[in-house]
């Protein structure tokens, strides 16, 4: 639990803060990276619960059925999913934060603390959707797994993890920062380092996900014909 | 007596195939009843359909009275399903694996201790309930897959192969439960077993192919075939023409040797007597008598074409 957060400290932020050393907007590189690391904790556990909790019942026909004849709603059951990877993710996000925070040269504001722990949820609902629906239509572990390499090389160097969008040439930078999980990253900063509240860039994520989650009911559904 | 189940012009397709052809036929209300049939039947999509996991293309399902795509929500906690394939998450345990179940039908705590203390006694499984799945052998896991299945107490209990995996011991307990069960709540189940069937059964539906063949007592499944019995003889030596003799026997149904010995059907006994004196001159080993059963009415000579 202790050794993740450590393992991306050292292998990720020290050699990158001596490449970038600071932010377009000279904030120091470990401090601007903070937020983005914690996201990427939260979302490697997220999928990690998503794995277990849906991918691997549903391919190895465990738990699965009896699960999906309870009484509740296909959409009940993929908003179950989510907040389950959420309050893990939130949780782990919440430790990986304490052991981080020894490595900071400079301690955020409670506020800013508090303001990761409410994003992570946010983001988490927009990434678990994209785990559940790759869970529901690929049926051959290989493949899923290659998806979601695929997907974690797309959130680490698309959505603003590691670097500046602002780095990509503009059409390319335009397109990534109007994806909802960089939309989130971009509001969470800019809450913590400008004191902005983009109120837009929030709420599209939140509608995005609320779609997205009627939509994957819909697919689990034509998926067990039920 | 009121219907449980029913289920009107149901069809169900995968692909072209077409796997049930539109079945109509009612389950009353606390009565056990076994469906059979040879493999690729659609018996197990049957039981699917009925319980709400596979929808059927055409037709309708009636649980209580109330239209199971229309009503899911209401009639799903009235069913309780057992699968062929063993389900539960081998990383918990027994006991947590029906917990959760419990939980998810918004069953309370005390309800799910109550049953489960008592329904493990009954299966005899109270000393696996803390163990993992992943540990436990596919007997008792099956047995535990019919606890998970009554925790939430449901009206209806739907079990494909319910006594797959077990050892007699194990079998007696399930059917013990089983049949204690019977009249509080509807059951049905598939079974390969049909020893099994004869055994437990107030109705047999024999599904072919995707229809119903037959539908009954056992006693009148055997209706047409009851009176017939299976007759057997052995020679020391069967020549083909003592076969053929024997064979042109007024009232010798359906003849058939092997090795030295003839097999055939006859309604009453003096065909046997018959038999046996035009056989006279020939050396026999042994004779056996058998009255026809489950199985011989499976056999596809009989279910399709009958004796003749």
């Amino acid at each position: 639990m202790f050794i993740f957060p450590l393992l991306i400290h050292f292998f990720v932020t020290i050699v990158l803060k001596n490449v970038l050393v600071n932010s377009l907007e000279q904030i120091p590189y470990d401090i601007w990276v903070f937020p983005g690391i914690l996201l990427l904790i939260a979302a490697i556990t997220a999928n990690a619960v998503i794995y277990r909790d849906l991918f691997d019942l549903r391919v190895h026909q465990r738990a699965f059925l009896p699960l999906t004849l309870a009484p509740f709603s296909k959409t009940q059951l993929i908003l179950g999913f989510l907040v389950i990877s959420a309050i893990e993710a939130t949780f782990y996000v919440l430790v990986a934060m304490g052991v981080l925070n020894f490595f900071l040269p400079k301690t955020l504001s409670a506020l800013d603390y508090f303001m990761i722990l409410v994003f992570t949820p946010i983001f988490i609902f927009i990434l678990g959707n994209i785990l559940i629906t790759f869970s529901l239509l690929i049926d051959r572990i290989t493949t899923y797994l290659s998806t979601i390499l695929v997907l974690f090389l797309i959130i680490l160097f698309g959505s603003g993890v590691l670097v500046e969008l602002e780095f990509y040439p503009k059409t390319i930078s335009l397109i990534l920062s109007n994806l909802p999980l960089s939309m989130i990253l971009y509001s969470l900063r800019d809450i913590i380092f400008s004191n902005r509240v983009d109120w837009t860039q929030i709420f599209i994520p939140i509608f995005v996900a609320i779609i997205w989650t009627w939509f994957n009911g819909f697919l689990l559904k034509r998926k067990l014909n039920q | 007596m009121e219907a449980s189940i029913t289920l009107k012009k149901v069809g169900k397709l995968i692909g072209d195939k077409t796997i049930l052809a539109s079945l109509t036929f009612g389950i009353e209300r606390g009565s056990l009843v076994a469906i059979i049939g040879d493999n690729e039947a659609g018996k197990s999509m049957l039981l699917k359909v009925i319980s709400g996991i596979e929808y059927q293309e055409y037709g309708h399902v009636y649980i209580n009275g109330l239209d199971s795509k229309k009503r899911r929500l209401d009639i799903i906690s009235t069913i309780g399903f057992v699968p062929h394939e063993i389900d539960l998450d081998p990383w918990l345990t027994l006991e947590q694996n029906v917990r959760f179940m419990g939980f998810m039908y918004g069953v309370d705590t005390e309800s799910v201790n109550t049953r489960m203390i008592q329904l493990a006694r009954e299966l005899h499984i109270i000393p696996h309930l803390k163990r993992m799945v992943k540990d436990i052998s596919p007997g008792i896991v099956k047995k535990g897959m019919i606890l998970r299945a009554l925790v939430h107490d449901p009206d209806i209990l739907i079990m494909d192969e319910p006594t797959a995996f077990m050892d007699a011991e194990s079998y007696r307990h399930t059917w013990d439960l089983l049949l204690r069960l019977k009249g509080k709540k509807t059951i049905l189940y598939v079974s390969q077993s049909l020893s099994e069937v004869e055994e437990a059964h107030d109705r047999i539906l024999v599904l072919e192919d995707g229809i119903i063949s037959l539908d009954g007592s056992l006693d009148k499944l055997l209706g047409s075939t009851f009176d017939y019995h299976q007759f057997q003889i052995e020679f020391e030596e069967l020549s083909e023409d003592l076969f053929q003799k024997l064979s042109q026997v007024p009232k010798v149904k359906n003849p058939s040797r092997i090795g030295n010995s003839i097999h055939f059907y006859g309604r009453e006994r003096n065909v046997f007597f018959a038999v046996l004196n035009a056989a006279a001159s020939a050396v026999m080993k042994d004779i056996s008598v058998n009255k026809l059963g489950l199985q011989d009415l499976m056999d596809a000579k009989f279910a399709r074409d009958g004796i003749h």
